[in-house]
This record gives structure tokens, sequence and C-alpha cells, in this order.
């Protein structure tokens, strides 16, 4: 990525963000015109619920990773901002056994909000390591737990807190342009952090846990990323609204107003900005709506809002479970409109490989002896192969042969009780999917795992950026080439989801090739596919091989692909290789005819 | 000696009402990989059925089925409304669906009744104590611990024995399987919401017969607690629901027991501690105690 790219992407996110900061002051304008003081602070708690929906995004709109533990960082934010923005004097009565010298530091508006941030983003990036960790609910139930324990803190560390009736007399901004600052900082964020190589991860592995991995994205990385930018901008929103309202208490950043945050987040939709800025405008309006039907001076109907509330989120999941914008940005928007695909790509694929095709390496992928059992059952039983640069080899069997989980032994996903995998001179034998996939094998899978709600192109471009960060020793592919290569030029901005069945398989091996792979593992490539189609794909896997120079190795049931494909097959039948060779040895041999048809012909 | 029987006592006691709704959780997690943050609500709404029905002078001998009663109608309905509808959306939609169903129940129970806790008498039994041995049990605690006892043998003959249990199992496992082998999902999605309610009903008689009262944010801090049981448990296992449940009483009454003599003045954290301990064993077994594998190709 040159300096260029990255100046691009920095006018992006300042444009988009400068865009919706200027919608929300229009509409905030013309609200605040009349109405006097009441609305001002309306305006002042909607700023920086604003910050707190954009910090939630971060995190769980990339990662997909549900959180109710955010509210707690928002309190430790709000209590430092209280511990170092009240006057000495007015400290030493409130707190007069305040822990750690506290005592004699006081702060002016900025110091006490970088204050804020630095130790509620130490505080985040201890816990993170456990959140991040975790896989499954149990990350939810951390931050849940991560909530209960901040929530006894404040209520009972009363040296540092003063216990349940809170800590008043921060000294207090003026107006709302601090908070209007905020806002545009978080949005710039919330914005760059979707640019980036670590952001585009994050994303990936919310849409898919199992792929992200096998294309050498490591799930804690991205996640504790985002975490930890996430966690930074609670902070901001915690202090400012602590410093805009001169006090905080033990109820400020409960469970309950942690839920309207998430609402705000998920009715305008989690995944974009743009949707998190829409929830975030729509729920205030419609929230003080509802509070003006209501009377606050009789007790049944004060509870309006949280009726709307709930209503608001169920609709949204029954009717748009992906939030109102669902996947569409101004962010977005705009990369597609400043997208310029490279000159290389306006020729036609086959006239495009001028010298492009990159030279197959020198390793050979070895698998020995493996053996796998599980529980009684003994899949693989010694089978082993070995593809040399830039060979074809076919892997076929009857059903229950093991092929498959051959191949999860040799991509990291099953572990072996026995044998060996290694390419050219390095084991692989114990290694994660991630290490596998960065040493150099890509793999598809049997039944598709694309990034579904990403574009076509964005898809290849992922598997793009691992390859310019950690297979630097390869030439790396245009994202754009691959895409002519495996003939999907014409749908590059389409949603993955929506292609057809043969083109998702298409897609998933130009993804698989951008990863500058030494060798391809394909997972039954045509399964599916008609016989026209499965035809073509002998060229597009040849076509997309030769682009990156990798050797393949392919299972399918469908003996005319592979006869086609392969310059040498292996069958395997009960855990063991049965027999190899060439596609006419394999052919002519008896044993082969047995254990496909049960009895010898 | 006599303070920790005690305290095993007291934490068999909450942690068999957590168990109760942390296998109703577990049940419904089984059939739909659906967390349901509504769960809890099962037990508002038995609450606030005895407390109508003692409104119009009803007696303690029919509250528990108008409570069972109500809570598996609540549980039912719920699924009919709102679940069926995302049926097949991803975990994260059903989670944020079951949220806002709790929300809304909370809203309506403050607009329709009152945001204020509302009273009805307990029976006089409750609290009677008795000793064995120089400890002295509450009725309540056997009670208590009982109910759960035949609650549970009862459930698990029911998974084993009838087809209903080996239906809700089988989807449990692999429901694509379980179709296939002819398990109608609507029945056996209702039927495990049903059960669900059941189990939820007999938590929330068990509960109000402790503190007879209804409020609209009752249900929310026993559900949290119960989720947190399932999924120590290990979401989608039964025995997991059940030794989760157990283990988070247990660990609560015990910190609190034992905590201020470790560190004295910690008394206090005794939830911060509980709830750090989780944490730490999210970190190391994130699948809970009792793995569940599903069936899921790559």
């Amino acid at each position: 990525m040159s300096a260029n790219n990255g100046l691009v992407r920095i006018t992006r996110s300042m444009l988009a963000s400068a865009v919706l900061i200027a919608i929300v002051a229009a509409l905030a304008t013309a609200y605040t015109r009349t109405g006097g003081a009441s609305r001002q602070s309306l305006i002042a708690e909607m700023l920086s619920n604003f910050i707190l929906v954009l910090g939630m995004q971060v995190f769980i709109g990339n990662t997909g990773v549900l959180s109710f533990g955010h509210m707690a960082f928002a309190h430790i934010a709000a209590y430092a901002t209280a511990i170092v923005g009240i006057p000495l004097a007015a400290k030493a009565k409130a707190l007069p056994d305040i822990p750690f010298g506290l005592a004699d530091v006081e702060f002016g508006p900025l110091g006490v909000t970088l204050f804020a941030v630095v130790i509620t983003m130490i505080a985040g990036a201890l816990f993170g390591v456990a959140v991040c960790r975790a896989s499954g609910l149990a990350p939810t139930m951390i931050t849940l737990a991560a909530l209960f324990v901040v929530e006894q803190l404040v209520k009972n560390w009363k040296e540092l807190t003063r216990g349940a009736g809170g800590l008043s007399g921060i000294t207090r901004l003026q107006g709302n342009t601090w908070l209007w600052a905020g806002a545009f900082i978080a949005l710039v964020i919330a914005h760059l952090f979707q640019e980036t190589r670590i952001g585009r991860f994050a994303i990936a592995t919310r849409e898919d846990e199992l792929a992200a991995p096998a294309l050498g994205i490591r799930l804690f990385t991205a996640r504790y990323a985002a975490w930890v930018l996430s966690i930074g901008l609670i902070a901001l929103g915690g202090s400012l609204r602590a410093q805009s309202l001169g006090s905080v208490n033990p109820k400020q950043f409960t469970l309950d107003s942690g839920i309207l945050i998430l609402v705000m987040l998920v009715v305008g939709g989690m995944r974009t900005v743009s949707g998190a800025v829409l929830g975030t405008v729509l729920i205030t309006a419609g929230n003080e709506l509802f509070r003006q039907l209501g009377d606050p001076q009789r007790l049944d109907i004060e509870r309006f809002p949280d009726l709307f509330l709930g209503g608001a989120m169920l609709l949204a999941m029954l009717l748009r479970s992906n939030g109102l914008l669902g996947n569409r940005d101004l962010a977005g928007w705009l990369r597609r409109r400043m997208y310029r695909p490279p000159p290389a790509v306006d020729q036609p694929a086959g006239t495009a490989a001028d010298g492009a095709a990159i030279q197959p390496s020198t390793n050979t992928l070895v698998a020995r002896e493996i053996e796998v059992h599980f529980g009684g059952f003994v899949a693989l039983d010694g089978a082993g192969l070995s593809v040399r640069p830039g060979e074809v080899v076919g892997l076929i069997g009857p059903n229950g042969a093991g092929k498959t989980t051959l191949f999860n032994v040799i991509t990291g996903l099953v572990h072996e009780q026995g044998g060996t995998v290694a390419l050219g001179e390095r084991d692989l034998t114990d290694s994660t999917p991630v290490d596998i996939a960065r040493a150099g094998l890509a793999r598809t899978f049997q039944n598709l795992r694309l990034f579904k709600s990403l574009t076509v192109r964005e898809n290849v471009a992922l598997a793009s950026m691992v390859a310019g960060r950690h297979r630097r020793q390869r030439e790396c592919p245009d994202p754009d080439v691959l895409l002519a290569d495996a003939g999907l030029t014409d749908w590059a901005d389409r949603e993955a989801s929506t292609l057809d069945y043969g083109n998702q398989r298409r897609l998933e091996l130009a993804r698989a090739a951008a990863l500058a792979p030494e060798f391809l593992l394909l997972d039954e490539p045509t399964s599916g596919m008609s016989d026209v189609e499965t035809m073509a794909m002998v060229e597009s896997v040849r076509a997309v091989a030769a682009r990156v120079g990798a050797g393949v190795l392919v299972i399918d049931h469908d003996l005319a692909f592979i006869t086609r494909i392969s310059d040498h097959i292996v069958v395997l039948s009960e855990g063991r290789v049965l027999a190899e060779g060439t596609p006419a040895d394999v052919r002519a041999n008896p044993l082969v005819a047995e254990a496909y048809l049960g009895s010898s012909v | 000696m006599t303070k920790l029987l005690q305290s095993i006592v007291d934490g068999l006691g909450v942690g068999s009402t957590y168990a109760l709704l942390a296998l109703g959780i577990s049940v419904i997690f089984g059939v739909m990989h659906l967390v349901n943050f509504a769960h809890g609500e099962l037990i508002t709404i038995g609450a606030y059925a005895s407390y109508f029905f003692f409104l119009h002078g009803g007696s303690w001998w029919w509250m528990p089925l108008i409570i069972i009663g109500s809570a598996v109608l609540g549980s039912v309905v719920m699924e009919l409304v709102a679940f069926r509808w995302v049926r097949h959306a991803s975990p994260f939609t059903l989670l944020l669906t079951s949220f806002a169903l709790e929300r809304l129940s909370h809203a309506l129970w403050q607009i329709f009744v009152s945001p204020k806790q509302r009273a009805f008498p307990k029976p006089s039994w409750v609290f009677n104590q008795f000793k064995i041995a120089d400890i002295s049990f509450e009725v309540m605690d056997v009670v208590t611990i009982a109910v759960t006892g035949v609650t549970l043998a009862l459930t698990a003959v029911m998974f084993k024995r009838t087809l209903f249990g080996i239906s809700v199992r089988g989807a449990a496992e692999d429901f694509d399987a379980a179709r296939l082998m002819g398990v109608r999902a609507n029945r056996v999605i209702s039927g495990a919401f049903a059960y669900a309610g059941f189990l939820a009903g007999i938590a929330a008689c068990l509960i109000v017969m402790r503190s007879p009262a209804a409020e609209p944010s009752m249900g929310a801090d026993w559900l949290l607690k119960a989720v947190i049981a399932a999924v120590i448990g290990g979401l989608g296992s039964f025995t997991g629901a059940v030794v989760g449940g157990l283990v988070l009483g247990l660990l609560e009454t015990l910190t609190r027991v034992y905590l201020p003599d470790i560190a004295e003045g910690w008394d206090k954290f005794s939830t911060a501690v509980v709830f750090i301990l989780i944490a730490a064993f999210f970190v190391i077994r994130p699948e809970g105690v009792f793995k569940v594998t599903h069936a899921e190709r790559v």
C-alpha cells in the first residue's frame, strides 16, 4: 500500500465524517432554534451517546461479537474524569481519603479527557485479553462480568468514588463545542478503522470465523485491535458526558443505558458508521417524542420511552435484522465511486499474461503416514501424499474414505494423532490454520465460506491484504487480475451472497489464490455444478493456479473433472492410499473400480 | 463445620433455582441456538399472575398451578409472536430479539400495573425452622431442594424415555438430521418453549414463596445469573445447565461467607470476586464445563 493510497483513505474518511456531522448539525440547529436550554441539553446528551454508539460500533459492528460491558468502561472514564476534574478544595471535602496521591491533581478539560481515555484504555486493554481470547458466547459473558465488577467497585470503593451518592462539582464544559469536536473525532476514527488492514481483518472475522483464520487472519489480533480502539472511544464519550453534566454516579452507565446505546446501534445498522449515526438520531428523536407523550408526574406513563425502545428493537429485528441501512454507507459508496481499476485489467484475461504469471516455488507439499481417530472410528490410517511445485494432484475415494479429513489435517483444522505434514523444509505438523495459511497453503471449503456481506472485490482484496503483509517473499497478484481470470469482473461490486452458486465457487477460488499461495487446496470445487459449469471450472482452476504459480490439491467426486484436471491422482479408501498414478493408470487399476463399485468387475 | 454445611445448604437453595432457569435456557438454545434473555420475564409474569390471583381472593393451594400455567403460556406466546419469525436468523439477531421482548415486558408492567413493587401474603410456614444435628434448616430450603430434585429427576426421565424428550435431544444435536427423521420443527420448538416455561414457572413459585411480591424488574436479575450458569455449564448441555446453576449458587454463598475471613473488609466486593472468577473460567474454558459439539461441516 503506497503512501498515496493512505492519503486517499484519510481524505475519504474525513469527507464522509464531515458530511455526516454536517447533517446532524443541521438537524440539531433546526431543533434548537426554539425551545431554549432544555433542548440544548438534549443535544448534549445525544452527542455523548453518539460517541458511545460509535465506540460500540467499532467493536460490535466490525467483529460481530456482542458486548454488554462497554458501559463498564464508560463508568471508569467518568470516574477518572471526576477524580482529576473536580477542583482541589472541593475534592478534599468529597474524597478526604483519596489514595495514590490523587489529592493534588487537577487538570484542564483537555488534560482531564486525555487522562480518562488513557486510564480507561489501560483497563480495557487488560480486560480485552480475556474477551478476545474466548470464543462463542463466552466473550459476551465476560463483558457482562466486567459490568458487574465495575458496578460493585464504584459503589463500594468509597475512598475513590464516594459510593452511592456519586461525585459532583466537576468543572463543566461551556456549551456543546467540545462534544461536537469529540463526535467528529469519533466519526473519523470509526471510518478510518474500517479502511485499515486490521479493521478489514476484524470485518472478515465477523463474516466467517473459520474462513478468516484459513486465510491467515488471526482472530485475536483483529478483535483485540477493535476492542482497544472501541474502549478508547467509549472513554471519550464517558468523559465528555461527565464533564458536560458536571457529575457522576453509579447509576449513570448501567446495563440499561448500555441497552439504549445498543438499540441505537442495531436499529440504524451496526455494520456501518452511517448506520450507527442514523440509529442515534432516530432513537434520540423517538425517545424524546415518547417522553413528551408521557407525563413525568404520573408514574404509570412515565415509562413510555422504554416501550418505544423495546418496540423499535423488536420491529428492527423482525423486519430488518441488519438495521435500516444494512451494508450501505457513505464511506463505502465513496470507496466504490473513487475506485479506479489498474490498467492491466482493461485487457482481456488472455493477453494480460505477458509474463505476468508467477514462477512456482521449489517447495513440495508432503503429508506422511497420517493417522486420525474420532473416538473409536479410524478416519485416517497411515494415508499420505505429496504435491510437487506447480503440479495438480486429484484426491478421490468413496464417501468416508477420509479425503476431507486429510485436507483438514493438512490445513490445521483437525489434529492428527500420528504422521507429519511439511512444506519444503518447513514442518507444519502441529501448526495452527493461521500459520499454515501464512506459510503458503490456501484452501476452499466444501460448503462455501465466503465473506457474504462484502462485495466480490472486497473478498479477494482481503486475502491480498494478508498476502501483502505475511507473504512478501512471493509476488502478490492483483485482485482485479484474479477476478478477470475467474471470470468475475462484471460482478466485482456485487455482494458475494447475491452471486449464483457457480460464481460463488469461482470467487472462493480467486480469494484463495489472492493469498499468493504455493499450493491451492480445493475441497469439491464442482459440487452442485452442471457438466458445462464443471468443465468451465477446469479452465478457471488452471488459469488461476498458473497466474499465482501454485500447485493444486483437489478433492472431487466428479471423475471426469478429476481426470481432466489432474497430473497425478491419489485414491483413498478406508483411510489408506489404495492406488496412485497418472489418470490413465488409476482408471486401469482394478482395485479402484472395486472400491467404487463394491465388487471386482 | 456447621458454618460450612449451613452455607452449602443455602448455596444449593439459590443454586437450584438458577439450575431450573438455566436448564430452560439450555433447552431452548439446543433447539434453536437462541440465548433467551426474555426467559426471566416468565418469572415476572408468574409473580403478577399470582398477585392478581390473590387480589381476587385466591388461596396458596392453587397458586403453583396459576404461576406455572401463566409461565408456560407466556413462553409459548413469546415463541409464536416473535421467535418463530426470526428462526433462521443469526444467533446475534435472535439474542437481540429476546432482549427487545425483555424491554417490552418491562415497560408494559410499568405502564399497565405500576413501576412499584406489589406485595401479597406469603404462606405462614415458609420461614419456620427446624434443626438436625445443630444445623438449622428453614422449611423453605428443604422445599426448594426437594422440588428441584423431583423436577430434575422427572426431566431426566422425560429426556430419556418420551418421544418428545428424545426429539428435543436429537434436535439439540443436529436439527437438520432430526427433521429428516420426521421430527416436526414447529412442534418440537413449541414444546421446548412450553417445557422451559414449565421449569421457569416452578422457579417462579419458589421465588415468590420466599418473597411474595411482583415488580417489573424482578425477572432480569435472576435471568442474568441463569444465563451465566447455563454458559458455565456449556450451552445446549442439559446436565451442564444444572451443574452450572448449582456451582454458581454455591460460589456466591461461599464467597459471601468466607471472603471476610480471607481478606478483611472484602465482603462488600464478594460479587466482584465471583464475576472475576467467572471471567477467568471463561478464558480457560470458553465452551463451558460440558462441551457440546454441534454437527458442523467445513
